[in-house]
């Protein structure tokens, strides 16, 4: 009779996806058809700049981060599992692919599936126990994974070629996922994007997507609702790490050349792919590669302006951006943008 | 045995030297409403996590028609047919009503389409269906207190553990909210309910039980415990005999 509870305020400041604008659950319809607009647009800085070798690799490299900031945002958007050690993943699509390529000529097209599912087993191994922590404190334990990770490479020469590094000799063939043109790579990477976001869209509208969603919001209450919540982080991170290992094999192939610095770089890999999902909008469909299109082209322009003039100065204007986009921008361009919406339509309130 | 839906037999919960919960038994028969009383601190919501395995007991039994579910986790109590709720209520802010309930709905229904008619039937029940679609961070408190019984009843379940879900409601809110649960219970919904609000004890309980300190100390009809001298002790110490429970 006497305890009473604080109303929980809090509308727009917190909260990730399903939120805002889009309250009702749409129909299947609608969702496919604003997944292949986005996916047009998507297409389109491809399309007008195909004559642009310069910007082709910008272009392509934005799509596969965009895909890997999508792959990452299923259990570190959706499911709210912070994790920053992605690039294991990646390094073991990466590595595994290559190393059958370059020594057992199997081609990427074949191994890239059987690499997902091993990088997914990986995942699933070294999760069990980390998912016990939370918050912080499992964001720090995956950017342990990601420091041994980069040790085993840097030992196991036998595979990785170790510090030296293991380059793919180009012999240009659709087989062998070598392609002499930059326009094919960078088409490559657009259906790796394509492919991804349309997991999360499927994702979005199953059990699967608002069990992660439910056990991101409160594991109690999941658990209550006949949630197993270890099983769905496990299934959500087994998902995402896939993904991330397909990513992986695709730069493995395009750059033709991987070290350890490169593979397990943080700030490259690691902690890039949460964090253009957070400048995108994090636990949102589009956020990830929206944050791409925003940062990696953005990124090379302040590489090519200031890194000549001003050693440090590109880095540094892109970390306090960062800051600017943490401090007033909490949900990123996605949510952001659905405040504005909101706000230029007052009067609609709740009701649909 | 066989009418007895939940069954505790000797449960205690220890937390160090602290004996939260201490040696309680406690029958619950298929379509009873049982509500446990207490001062603050007696134990009332450890003993709820140890039926609904939020926390393991340091020993006892809990059945659950019949069956041993000790071991079981609060995802595997909640298939077997036990939905609950919480003092302070959990609404998953990002999502909308309608999202919250299909939480619920989804662990008997896997598609979407057949979660949401089921969840939408569910508001319905609790009278939130026209707030299907507003966030769950946006509704009042009382609409969340629906919400949280809405996420529970869409399991399905055989029996509902309801932990204060009247604190903090108004008069009028309190009324809406009995008249939703004697509605659930006539469709032959069990209860166990933990409840402050004595009027609302009263009103709705078939068995009333008094925890304090972590042990049982009384058990009967709402008239009988409310008048019990013993149970008045527990609530207001000694030399208040004369007073009655039910008319504060």
């Amino acid at each position: 009779m006497n305890k009473t509870e604080q109303p929980n305020l809090k509308t727009s400041a917190t909260g990730g996806a399903g939120s805002a604008a889009d309250t009702g659950i749409e129909s299947g319809t609608r969702t496919l058809l604003k997944y292949l607009g986005g996916m047009a647009l998507a297409f389109l800085p491809f399309v007008l700049l195909v004559e642009d070798a310069h910007w082709l690799n910008i272009i392509a490299f934005t799509y596969l981060m965009g895909g890997l900031a999508a792959a990452w945002n299923i259990i570190g958007g959706f499911g709210g599992q912070f994790s920053l050690g992605h690039g294991v993943f990646f390094g073991i699509g990466a590595y595994l692919a290559a190393r059958l390529y370059v020594s057992y000529d199997l081609s990427p097209w074949i191994t890239i599936i059987p690499c997902a599912l091993f990088a997914a087993l990986v995942a699933v191994l070294i999760s069990w126990p980390t998912f016990r922590l939370r918050g912080p404190f499992f964001a720090i334990a995956t950017l342990a994974f990601n420091e041994v990770a980069f040790v085993i490479a840097n030992h196991f020469e036998s595979v990785t070629g170790g510090p030296r590094g293991l380059m793919i000799p180009f012999k240009a063939s659709l087989a062998n996922m070598i392609f002499r043109e930059r326009w094919q790579y960078a088409l490559l990477m657009f259906v790796f994007a394509a492919i991804v976001i349309g997991i999360t869209v499927v994702l979005r509208r199953s059990r699967l997507g608002y069990y992660l969603l439910a056990v991101r919001e409160d594991e109690d209450a999941a658990r209550a609702s006949g949630i197993n919540v270890l099983s769905v982080k496990l299934q959500g991170m087994a998902l995402s790490a896939g993904l991330t290992a397909v990513g992986g094999t695709l730069f493995a192939m395009y750059l033709r050349f991987i070290d350890p610095p490169t593979i397990f770089n943080l700030q490259e890999v690691g902690v890039k792919f949460a964090l253009l999902s957070l400048i995108g909008g994090v636990g949102t469909v589009a956020g990830p590669l929206l944050g791409a299109a925003l940062i990696i082209p953005f990124e090379n322009f302040l590489r090519a302006e200031l890194a000549n003039a001003l050693p440090g100065m590109n880095l540094a204007i892109l970390g306090l951006l960062m800051v600017l986009a943490a401090l007033f921008m909490k949900r990123g361009v996605v949510g952001a943008w659905r405040d504005l919406m909101l706000r230029l339509r007052p009067k609609k309130g709740g009701e649909k | 045995m066989s009418t007895d839906l939940l069954a505790v037999s000797g449960a205690s919960k220890h937390f160090l030297g602290l004996r939260a919960v201490d040696d309680v038994s406690l029958r619950v028969r298929k379509g009873e409403i049982v509500s446990i009383i207490g001062p603050n601190g007696a134990g009332k919501t450890t003993f709820f996590n140890l039926l609904t395995g939020q926390l393991a007991p340091t020993s006892g039994e809990v059945r659950l028609r019949g069956e041993l579910i000790n071991k079981l986790a609060p995802h595997d109590r909640a298939r077997l047919g036990m939905g609950r709720t919480f003092q302070i209520a959990k609404p998953l802010i990002a999502l909308n009503a309608l999202e919250n309930v299909m939480i619920g709905a989804f662990m008997r229904h896997r598609a979407l389409s057949t979660a949401r008619d089921k969840a939408m039937v569910v508001l319905e029940k609790v009278g939130l269906a026209h707030q299907a679609r507003v966030r769950a961070g946006d509704l009042t408190l009382s609409e969340r207190r629906r919400l949280e019984v809405a996420r529970a009843l869409a399991l399905e379940p055989e029996i509902v553990l309801l932990d204060e879900v009247m604190a903090g409601l108004n008069q009028s809110e309190v009324g809406q909210a009995i008249e939703l649960l004697q509605g659930l219970h006539a469709e032959g919904l069990t209860f166990l309910i933990i409840e402050h609000n004595l009027k609302v004890v009263r009103a709705f309980s078939d068995r009333v039980v008094v925890l304090d300190r972590g042990r049982l100390i009384a058990e009967g009809t709402a008239d009988q415990i409310l008048n019990s001298p013993e149970v008045v002790k527990a609530y207001l110490g000694d030399g208040h005999q004369a007073v009655e429970l039910g008319a504060l």
